[in-house]
């Protein structure tokens, strides 16, 4: 090396401002974070209060059937959640749940397959279909609005082909029914299950490279691949990781209704869809997670069962529903608009 | 005919500070400043769209509005013409259609196409510009794209007096371009117009400019006619303090290590590069549109197909992807960085973190809270000038999201750093900042190639320039031989001119 150079040392410069550490936040952005979850905790309380829900409402009996009854819904919001982070809606994985649950059913109750074989060859559906659709998406570059919504669409012609709109109910495994309905120490055994598929989702999709190659593809695609990522690989596992996980709502499906019917799964997407949206706008907002998913799961849940038990109407339900999904989307893109309107000049 | 007194902007913070500006007819008047100096507010209270605070005033033609009156009405009927940076045309549509959507369709019930056509064919005739009004505005050239934008704002009977204020309209423009519109911009003058525009690319101002005005910290550092400034002084001004100009080093690399080498590369337009990269050297990459400069970074980076051999480190690497690449220690700035290097929603400590988790890997995964808490002592190094680390990335000014994207790759210390326009867009300070960046990241051994249509970059930043021609490398300029003239003579003895090329 040559004397002449002057070692380039950046000239310090007296006007920077130096991050804080910690920047303390505003009331307004706890709010913002937080809002949906303390609505949550002041319906919750408002339910167990009133005299004409109260009652009701605040029994074990309904807390364990409420929880039960989510965890189906809970899966299937969680697979919708990985596509979602990569950029995709996946319209699948209702059909691809229900068509799981036929294919656990049909292999045990008809073809008389061990559970274990059964649970298996499930989840290898699942895994197939995913890898498939992730296939025509991420290489194919089919559009992924057309090419889910076709699955299923094709999934539930399969299925009630295959059922003849009848329900398959007997022959069903002992052991499903037991993880269906029982419970352990007061807690639904599929509650159990669920929170652990979720913790696992969770600490994919938070914790791991691929879960933040997820997050980097939605937003920003082009630029991820000039990172070094495989961006294609990344959006076909989203499939997978969606589809499989379908699989495993399918198969809690079967446990909590003790039986496989011919339902398409489109009446399982849209709460899913709703949960997931919802959860856009707690903690980060604008980006789909999995505790965000499970406090719009307990929003939804929580006001369609306090409304029931205090005598409204099964309408209320789905309006409800729908306004919620409405009122999501509409929040996250107005704080999406705010953000943006601060940037700079 | 355009004149604002006292006018002040006050957010959060004042941004606006009793600016005084004074627009006449048939002068160039240019407006500069930093990033965040406040320049882009002034022009949005000039345009009406954001209301100032009280105590300013506005006169256009004539006619004074208190600040508090003033809007968007008062603008249009005072003549104010506006053309923003991204012109604000829908590629896939006509040039008759992109007028139309501006200013109303004829016989709106039943639109009448042909008179549509005839209409703005005229408009286009009235500015020399020879195009079909049903050309799809995609198909045009950068810089008769800017010209169609001017020509539909300048649009309408009264075609004098009118004031243009443009903002950064040559900021995408590579260098030939810039001169062919900088002339239609002296036609414009000798035509009556008033002309405002923005830029940051000082060239420009003393070739064109009649008035200066340079804004700092949202006040006015200083105003008067071109003839009281130079380059030196311009500097001074938008920073504050004397510039501290990078000396331009003509050390010999020859001797050094050679840290790249390419032999007989050939992707997209190009045609057999053979190039060496030594440690510590910082090379240019100069060449018309089209002479394959951005292809010769892309391919290099494993992002376009491409045939020869490339070594580091003396080993022969196989790079047929992005992930190949970077798994070898090399780095892309790409030039379009919003479109392929930010992600504008993610907080800055995620995009610092984006190109490697090393350092925060945990036994249960990745800790995102160890990423969020090493990115202030980055930002520091890398002087990001930002709040905190966990705001978003789109709330920095694009200096500062520059820096953020460089630190992403350059705290990992690359071997190779491939830079396409580093500074496009980056105001002055920002730039010298980037500048001694680039220089601090080659000393510990790596190496850097910059493409640039900047040439005083290539001549400040660089230790030897290759001067790339349809695809080859038709000089290597060393030493002293890194001047900016000789580079564009270089550029210059092309045969032909440039082909449109895809790949940049």
């Amino acid at each position: 090396m040559t004397e002449t150079l002057p070692p380039s040392t950046l000239a310090p410069t007296s006007t920077l401002p130096i991050p804080p550490e910690k920047q303390r936040r505003s009331i307004g952005a706890t709010i913002e974070q937080y809002g949906l979850l303390i609505l949550v905790v002041v319906m919750i309380v408002i339910f167990s209060v009133l005299p004409s829900s109260g009652p009701a409402f605040r029994s074990v009996l309904n807390v364990q059937t409420l929880v039960a009854n989510q965890s189906v819904g809970l899966i299937v919001a969680i697979a919708l959640l990985f596509p979602l982070a990569a950029g995709f809606f996946d319209f699948s994985v209702g059909a691809v749940a229900s068509a799981s649950c036929l294919v656990l059913a049909a292999t045990t109750a008809t073809y008389g397959w061990p559970l274990w074989l059964g649970i298996l060859t499930a989840l290898a559906f699942g895994l197939g279909i995913g890898a498939g659709l992730g296939w025509m998406v991420a290489y194919l570059q089919v559009n992924p609005f057309i090419s889910t919504l076709g699955v299923a669409t094709l999934l539930g012609g399969v299925i009630f082909a295959y059922t003849g709109g009848l329900q398959i109910t007997s022959g069903i495994p002992e052991a499903l029914p037991v993880i269906g309905s029982g419970s352990i120490g007061g807690i639904p055994i599929i509650a159990i299950v669920a929170t652990v598929i979720a913790v696992i989702a969770w600490w994919l999709m938070s914790k791991t490279v691929f879960g933040r190659h997820l997050y980097a593809v939605g937003a920003n695609p082009r630029a991820t691949h000039l990172l070094g990522v495989d961006v294609r690989r990344v959006q076909l596992l989203s499939f997978v990781a969606s589809s499989t996980t379908a699989a495993v709502a399918g198969i809690l499906l079967l446990a909590r209704q003790g039986a496989a019917t011919s339902d398409s799964g489109m009446t399982m997407l849209f709460p899913a869809l709703t949960a997931v949206l919802l959860g856009t706008i707690v903690i980060h907002v604008g980006r789909p997670s999995v505790p965000g998913t499970v406090i719009g799961l307990l929003f939804i849940a929580v006001l369609v069962s306090g409304l029931t038990l205090s005598g409204a109407p099964a309408w209320v339900g789905q309006v409800f529903n729908g306004a919620a999904l409405l009122i999501a989307v509409a929040f996250a893109r107005l704080a999406r608009g705010s953000k943006a309107a601060a940037r700079t000049v | 005919m355009l004149r604002v007194t006292g006018l002040s902007k006050t957010y959060a913070t004042t941004v606006v500070r009793d600016v005084t500006l004074d627009i006449r007819p048939g002068r160039i008047h240019a407006l500069l400043g930093g990033n965040g100096s406040g320049k882009s507010t002034l022009l949005k209270m000039i345009a009406g769209v954001v209301p100032a605070d009280p105590g300013g005033t506005l006169t256009v033609q004539g006619r004074s509005y208190d600040s508090r009156e003033y809007g968007a009405a008062g603008a249009a009927a005072g003549g104010l013409r506006f053309v923003h940076q991204d012109l604000g045309l829908v590629d896939p549509l006509s040039i008759a259609e992109n007028f139309a959507l501006a200013s109303g369709y004829p016989r709106p019930l039943w639109v009448d196409d042909r008179a549509l056509v005839a209409d703005t064919t005229r408009e286009l005739a009235r500015h020399g510009l020879p195009f079909d009004a049903r050309m799809p505005v995609g198909a045009l050239r950068p810089s008769d794209r800017t010209r169609v934008a001017i020509a539909r704002a300048l649009r309408g009977a009264d075609q004098t007096g009118l004031t243009l204020v443009l903002d950064e309209p040559t900021a995408s423009l590579p260098l030939a371009e810039v001169t062919s519109l900088l002339n239609s911009l002296r036609a414009l003058r000798e035509a009556g117009h008033g002309i405002v525009f923005v830029t940051h690319r000082l060239g420009e101002v003393l070739a064109v400019a009649d008035d200066v005005t340079i804004l700092r910290d949202g006040a006015v550092a200083a105003s008067g006619p071109v003839s009281d400034f130079d380059e030196q002084r311009i500097l001074t001004e938008i920073a504050g303090h004397a510039p501290q100009r990078l000396v331009a080093d003509t050390r010999d690399f020859a001797g050094e290590p050679v840290v790249l080498a390419v032999r007989d590369l050939s992707a997209g337009p190009l045609r057999g590069i053979d190039l060496d990269l030594h440690a510590g050297e910082i090379v240019g990459v100069a060449g018309l549109v089209g002479s394959g400069r951005s292809s010769m970074l892309r391919a290099l980076f494993g992002d376009l197909p491409s045939q020869g051999e490339v070594h580091l480190h003396g080993r022969q690497l196989q790079i047929r992807s992005s992930a190949d690449a970077v798994a070898a220690g090399i780095a892309l700035v790409p030039e379009d960085r919003l479109r392929e290097a930010a992600f504008p929603e993610f907080a800055i400590w995620e995009n610092l973190s984006a190109a490697s988790t090393k350092g925060f890997r945990r036994w249960y995964g990745l800790s995102a809270r160890a990423a969020r808490h090493a990115a202030p002592a980055i930002m520091r190094d890398f002087r990001v000038r930002a709040h905190s680390a966990v705001a978003a990335l789109s709330s920095l000014s694009g200096g500062n999201q520059q820096k953020v994207i460089l630190a992403r790759w350059m705290q990992h210390s690359p071997s190779v750093l491939l830079l396409d326009e580093p500074t496009q867009g980056v105001d002055a300070v920002a730039r010298d900042e980037i500048h001694r960046l680039v220089r601090r990241s080659v000393d510990a051994g790596a190496t850097a190639l910059v493409v640039s249509s900047d040439i005083e970059e290539l001549e400040q930043l660089c230790h030897s320039v290759v001067v790339l021609q349809e695809g080859r490398v038709a000089t290597r300029l060393r030493g002293h031989d890194v001047h900016s003239d000789t580079i564009i003579a270089a550029m210059q003895q092309a045969p032909h001119p440039a082909e449109p090329d895809p790949g940049m």
